[in-house]
C-alpha cells in the first residue's frame, strides 16, 4: 500500500500549514469585524459602555423625592429612629411610582403577615453580622411571648412603621412609665 | 423563621461575625468541576506521555485510549465555566479582545492553546490507522477518515518518520502545556492573597500533582471497567506499572497537601487561626474524615501494598478499580474543599458559613451529574471513530526515545 500512494510524504504536513494560515489570517480579519468599535478607547473596555451606562434609566431616588409629595410621613420618619431607613427598603423603586413627575402606578401595600418578614429583613436574631448596638435584634415568637402579646400579632400592631417607637412611648406617658424601651 | 438564612437556592447557615457580603457562596459547584475536568485532563495527557515521550513500553495498550480520554474530557471542560458565568455567547470577546493583565482572562488562550495541540497530536498519532481505515470503509466513514487522515494515504519509512518527528515535537511541548494548564488553574487561586486558605505559593503545585493523580487514576478505573463490560482482555501488567505510577504521584500529592496545612499551623499566623475554625468547623467531614481519613489513607496504604508486593492478577484486577476510584473522589473532595471551603470564611477572620449545593438550577447537582456523563458519551462516540486499543498488527508507532 506504501508504494501505491501517489501523494508526496509531506503533503499532510504542507495541507496543515496551509490550513493554520488560512485560519490565522481569516482570525486576524475575524478579530478586526467583531472587536467592537470603540474597544481600548479608554482602556480594556469597550468605551461606548460608558456612554450606555449613562442611558441606563434611575431607579432609585433619596427620601427627600418621597417627600416632596408624602409631606405628613415626612414628619414622623424624620424624627423617628428608623430615619436613616431608605423608603425604597420598604416601598420598591421610585421609577415603579413616579415617571418624569407623574404618578405612573401604586407600589405594593404589604400587609398582616408580610409586614412581619419586611421588619425580620432587618431586625432578625438570626442575622449574626449586624451590629446589635445599633439595630433593635428580636426572635420570633420570643419576642412576642416576652412582650405577652397575641403569638398572631404583627409587628406594625404595637409599631408605628415610620417611627417604631412612637406609639410605645406615647403609652408609655399615657400610663406614667418612665425607664427607657 | 428558622436560623437558615436563604440565598438565591443556596442556604448559608450562620456563625459568629460574617460580613453580609460574605454569605453567599458565588464561586460553587461548576467552580468545584472546572479544576477537576482540566485535572483529569492533565493526568490522563501525562500517562500517554509516559509511553510516547518517557518510553514506558508497559502502558502502550492505554497510551492511545489515554489521549482520547483526554480529549472527551478536555471537550467538556469550559461548560462549567460557561454554566457559572451564563451568556457563553460572549466567551468569544475573550479571545477577540485579549486581556494581557487578566490572570481569568488567559484560560482561553491556554485552553485554546491545548485542545488545538491535543487534536494534532491525536490525528498524528493515528495517521496510519486513519489511513488503514479510510482505505476500507465507505461512503461518509471514508470521506471522514480521508479528512483525519489529511487526505494522505503516503505510509512509506519517510512518511512515518516525518509523523515521528511531529509526534515528538507535540509531545514535547504537550507535557510543559499539559502542566501549565492545571498549575494555572491552581494559580487562579493560589493568587487570591485576600483568602489564606488559596492564598500559597503551594497551591499550582497541589492542583497539579492532583491532577496527574486523578488523570491517572480516572484512565485505570475506565481501563478495567470497559476491558471487562467488553470483555476483552485485561492487559495486567499495565495496570500494575499505572497502579506504581499512580502511588507515586499519590505520595506526592498527599504529602505536599498535608504540608500545606502543617505550614499554616507551624507558622501559626493569624490565619492559622481562621484556617483552624474552618478546617475544624464546616470543612471537618468534608476535609478530615472524608478527604483526609477515608479517601487518603486508605487509598495510600493500598496502593503502597499492591506496588511492593507481588499479588495475583486476580487481587490486582480486584482492587485497582475500587482504589481509583476513590483517588477520583479524593480529588473531587479536595477541588470541594479548597473551592467551596475557602469562601465558607468570613473576611471579618471570625465567623464561618455552610453551604450546600441546590440540586435543580444552572449551577446544581443534577447540571453537575450531567457534565460528569457527558465525556463518557463522547468518549462513547470518539472510540466509535479513533479505534481505543493498540492494533498489535497495525500499528508501526514507538514510543520516541
Amino acid at each position: 500500500m506504501h508504494s501505491e500512494s501517489k501523494t508526496k510524504y509531506y503533503s499532510h504536513l504542507v495541507k496543515l500549514i496551509i490550513a493554520m494560515i488560512v485560519l490565522g489570517v481569516a482570525g486576524f480579519f475575524a478579530r478586526q469585524l467583531f472587536s467592537p468599535e470603540s474597544m481600548g478607547e479608554y482602556g480594556h473596555y469597550r468605551g461606548a459602555d460608558i456612554e450606555d451606562q449613562k442611558n441606563v434609566p434611575v431607579r432609585l431616588q433619596t427620601n427627600e423625592s418621597c417627600f416632596q409629595c408624602h409631606k405628613p410621613v415626612r414628619r414622623i420618619h424624620k424624627k423617628g429612629v428608623h430615619k436613616s431607613v431608605s423608603c425604597e427598603v420598604c416601598h420598591g423603586p421610585y421609577a415603579d411610582h413616579v415617571k418624569d413627575g407623574k404618578k405612573i402606578g401604586m407600589l405594593p401595600v404589604k400587609k398582616g403577615k408580610e409586614i412581619t418578614h419586611l421588619c425580620l429583613r432587618c431586625h432578625n436574631k438570626v442575622i449574626q453580622a449586624r451590629p446589635r448596638t445599633s439595630i433593635k435584634m428580636v426572635g420570633m415568637p420570643e419576642h412576642l411571648q416576652e412582650k405577652k402579646v397575641r403569638i398572631e400579632n404583627t409587628c406594625d400592631q404595637c409599631h408605628m412603621v415610620h417611627d417604631p417607637l412612637l406609639w410605645i412611648n406615647q403609652a408609655k406617658e399615657m400610663i406614667g412609665i418612665k425607664e427607657e424601651m | 423563621m428558622s436560623a437558615l438564612a436563604a440565598h438565591g437556592g443556596t442556604v448559608a447557615a450562620l456563625s459568629n461575625y460574617v460580613f453580609p457580603n460574605d454569605w453567599h457562596v458565588h464561586w460553587s459547584l461548576m467552580i468545584v468541576l472546572y479544576p477537576y475536568i482540566t485535572g483529569i485532563v492533565a493526568g490522563a495527557f501525562i500517562v500517554s506521555s509516559l509511553y510516547h515521550v518517557f518510553g514506558i513500553k508497559q502502558l502502550e495498550p492505554i497510551s492511545r485510549y489515554s489521549l482520547i480520554f483526554a480529549l472527551a474530557f478536555l471537550a467538556c471542560a469550559t461548560w462549567p465555566l460557561l454554566l457559572h458565568l451564563g451568556h457563553p455567547e460572549r466567551s468569544y470577546s475573550m479571545l477577540i479582545t485579549p486581556n494581557p493583565t487578566s490572570a481569568m482572562a488567559g484560560f482561553g488562550f491556554i485552553y485554546s492553546a491545548y485542545f488545538i495541540l491535543l487534536v494534532h497530536e491525536i490525528l498524528f498519532i493515528y495517521r496510519p490507522t486513519m489511513v488503514t481505515l479510510w482505505k476500507q470503509s465507505t461512503g461518509f466513514k471514508r470521506w471522514l477518515y480521508g479528512f483525519l487522515a489529511f487526505n494522505n494515504d503516503n505510509l512509506s519509512p519517510e512518511a512515518i518518520r516525518l509523523d515521528h518527528r511531529i509526534i515528538s515535537f507535540l509531545a514535547g511541548i504537550g507535557i510543559p502545556m499539559a502542566c501549565i494548564l492545571h498549575g494555572y488553574v491552581g494559580f487562579i487561586f493560589g493568587g487570591i492573597k485576600a483568602n489564606p486558605l488559596w492564598a500559597t505559593p503551594l497551591m499550582p503545585l497541589i492542583f497539579l500533582l492532583s491532577a496527574c493523580v486523578s488523570g491517572i487514576a480516572g484512565i485505570i478505573f475506565s481501563y478495567i471497567l470497559i476491558k471487562k463490560f467488553t470483555g476483552q482482555e485485561i492487559d495486567v501488567d499495565c495496570v500494575r506499572t499505572s497502579i506504581k505510577f499512580l502511588w507515586g504521584f499519590f505520595i506526592l500529592d498527599f504529602v505536599f497537601e498535608m504540608l500545606e496545612v502543617f505550614t499554616h499551623f507551624y507558622m501559626n499566623t493569624h490565619h492559622w487561626h481562621v484556617l483552624e475554625n474552618l478546617l475544624w468547623g464546616p470543612l471537618y467531614n468534608t476535609y478530615w474524615l472524608y478527604q483526609v481519613k477515608i479517601f487518603s489513607v486508605i487509598p495510600f496504604i493500598v496502593l503502597g501494598v499492591l506496588s511492593l508486593f507481588k499479588f495475583k492478577d486476580r487481587v490486582i484486577l480486584f482492587f485497582a478499580p475500587i482504589v481509583s476510584f476513590m483517588i477520583l473522589i479524593q480529588v473531587l473532595l479536595m477541588r470541594w474543599n479548597v473551592v467551596v471551603g475557602g469562601q465558607l470564611m468570613s473576611h471579618s477572620t471570625r465567623g464561618q458559613v455552610t453551604f450546600v449545593p441546590e440540586w435543580l438550577g444552572r449551577e446544581g447537582i443534577l447540571v453537575a451529574i450531567f457534565i460528569m456523563i457527558a465525556p463518557v458519551v463522547i468518549l462513547f462516540i470518539l472510540s466509535k471513530i479513533f479505534p481505543l486499543w493498540v492494533n498489535k498488527e497495525a500499528a508501526n508507532e514507538q514510543p520516541i526515545t
